[in-house]
């Protein structure tokens, strides 16, 4: 670990301040887990007293074994180039998480993806409730319980006189006759 | 007396400030904006969800097309992204050839800026040059890789085909070409009263908010700051060439065109160097049977630089053969919404796109 001083430093400087767990997972790369409750605090400690003054991102895993979603900021130092990256979990069931657009602005645009791509509420976010889907009513899309290929079964239709060619292997072998090769039949979608 | 009144008018989705849809909602007294409000939803492709449900490989064909005028950072930085999950190792010689393909990728994109950029402030002449030339670029590609735009060509352990016969004698020649056209692009564009005018004092970022609102690339070096992910977290062969990362003052429209200006040189610096210093040896680190492949679980967040700026992707592996799930950070992410959104109120309805432009904002980044 002596070849990373200045990624000990910060973590341990956290862990002073904080309940957090965490790692130096490499060079300039520092990762620790907090509950939610403490990520904004977290966040404001490392943007106003370690100079962690950029957001690099915010992301969103749905874990749906553990019924959980995880979101992970990623925040950068421009002066050390260190990275830190913060990750907390939600319950799938009540997923509200705090709103962090007063520390960085650009956090508006993730939270309001989230909202509507996750289901994820921020409590006193600002913004237009539709950003990228107009008209949803289906559950979020980028849950994985939501079947893509099934909505687009569900909501589309059939152009007239294709209804039997849905697969298109079996409809090419059955019009021209050939035979499917074995390699593509391994490989199918399905 | 004038009157003045406000109104609200709707910018787009198709207009010559950007590739691709998307509008900005003004609200205008006279000719000057008040209020702007950047909305998207015109492109969702739902890459992100489609990529969840194919494997490791597959992957490629939707992530190059994340973004149009740029879709190699995309495959370099989700190849990189998947190496560091795995842990595998790249061959010297396929990190150079890496580092040619993104800078001639940097280059067609610098093409089609001066297209956009000059286009937007009435100047079309030079758009008709700069795409015409960008084909000598398209065309090393196709030597390359078989395709003009979209290549798939770096592949997680290295890149696909090694240097065709031939090819780099021709890089060469299209390199010594295009530094003497840059002569003639930036009479035309820089020594034009109009394009200076226009694009002074127009469309500024202060420089003290500019790194805590996000904002990243040439518009942050236009700023004064010198950022490059190439040589803050260097990757591939960048840390053993030499280059300088260009900066000016100001933060308006003129700085960010300087710097896009002097960049064109350097990468084209850069590819001479790599050619000069290519190494021979392996160009592939072979992966195993991309149908039965896995990939080790854990998370990984690699950055590149792109034209437009820093690009990242956050990729989780849950230790299957399909990614868990792949989120891009794209340029476009902070430049098109939040920053547009604050630098636009003061401006003049006719310097809307032209500053678009000069953000270099792609919206299918914002919308995966």
């Amino acid at each position: 670990m002596s070849n990373f001083k200045k990624e000990t430093k910060i973590l341990k400087s956290l862990k002073d301040v904080f309940e957090i767990k965490g790692s130096v997972k490499s060079d300039k790369r520092i990762s620790i887990k907090a509950d939610k409750k403490n990520v904004s605090s977290i966040l404001l400690f490392l943007k106003n007293q370690k100079g962690f003054i950029h957001l690099n991102h915010i992301s969103c895993v749905d874990w749906i074994e553990q019924n959980e979603f995880e979101l992970v900021y990623i925040v950068w130092n421009p002066k050390t180039r260190l990275t830190v990256m913060v990750h907390t979990r939600i319950k799938r069931d009540e997923p509200v998480m705090e709103n962090i657009d007063t520390i960085w602005d650009q956090a508006n645009t993730y939270e309001r993806e989230f909202r509507e791509m996750f289901g994820i509420e921020f409590p006193g976010l600002i913004g237009a409730k539709e950003f990228i889907l107009e008209d949803w009513d289906n559950i979020p899309p980028m849950r994985k319980d939501f079947n893509s290929q099934q909505y687009a079964i569900d909501t589309f239709s059939t152009r007239p006189g294709r209804e039997n060619a849905q697969n298109v292997r079996e409809a090419i072998q059955k019009r021209s006759g050939e035979e499917i090769p074995d390699f593509a039949k391994k490989y199918s979608r399905d | 007396m004038i009157r003045e009144q406000e109104t609200t008018l709707y910018l787009g989705p198709q207009h010559p400030g950007i590739t691709g849809n998307m509008m900005v909602k003004l609200k205008v007294k006279g000719d000057t904006v008040i209020k702007a409000e950047t909305h998207v939803g015109y492109l969702h492709r739902a890459f992100e969800k489609l990529i969840e449900n194919r494997n490791w490989l597959q992957s490629f064909t939707l992530l190059c097309r994340f973004c149009v005028p740029e879709p190699d950072p995309m495959e370099l930085t989700y190849a990189r992204a998947v190496e560091q999950l795995e842990g595998r190792e790249v061959p010297e010689r396929a990190k150079y050839i890496r580092t040619i393909v993104s800078e001639l990728a940097r280059i067609q994109s610098f093409l089609l800026w001066y297209g956009g950029q000059s286009g937007s402030s009435g100047l079309y002449t030079l758009g008709q040059w700069s795409v015409g030339d960008r084909n000598y670029i398209l065309d090393l590609f196709e030597d390359l890789t078989g395709a003009r735009i979209y290549h798939m060509y770096m592949w997680p352990g290295g890149v696909r085909r090694d240097l065709p016969e031939g090819w780099i004698d021709k890089a060469y020649k299209t390199m010594d070409y295009l530094e003497k056209r840059l002569t003639d692009y930036n009479q035309l564009l820089f020594d034009n009263a109009i394009f200076q005018k226009r694009a002074q004092g127009v469309g500024i970022i202060p420089k003290d908010k500019a790194i805590e609102w996000g904002v990243v690339g040439a518009p942050l070096r236009g700023t004064g700051i010198k950022h490059d992910v190439r040589i803050d977290e260097p990757y591939e062969a960048y840390d053993q060439l030499k280059f300088v990362v260009p900066t000016y003052e100001g933060g308006d429209v003129w700085a960010r065109a300087l710097v896009r200006r002097d960049e064109i040189k350097q990468s084209i610096s850069i590819i001479r160097q790599a050619l000069d210093k290519l190494p021979g040896g392996s160009y592939y680190n072979r992966i195993p049977n991309p149908m039965k492949w896995t990939v080790p679980a854990g998370e990984a967040w690699v950055k590149t630089e792109s034209v437009r700026g820093e690009i990242g992707f956050y990729v989780v592996s849950d230790g299957s053969n399909k990614p868990r799930r792949v989120h891009l950070k794209g340029a476009a992410y902070a430049h098109g919404v939040s920053v547009l959104e604050k630098i636009l109120p003061g401006q003049n309805i006719a310097d809307v796109s032209f500053i678009l432009n000069s953000l270099g904002v792609c919206p299918p980044e914002i919308e995966r």
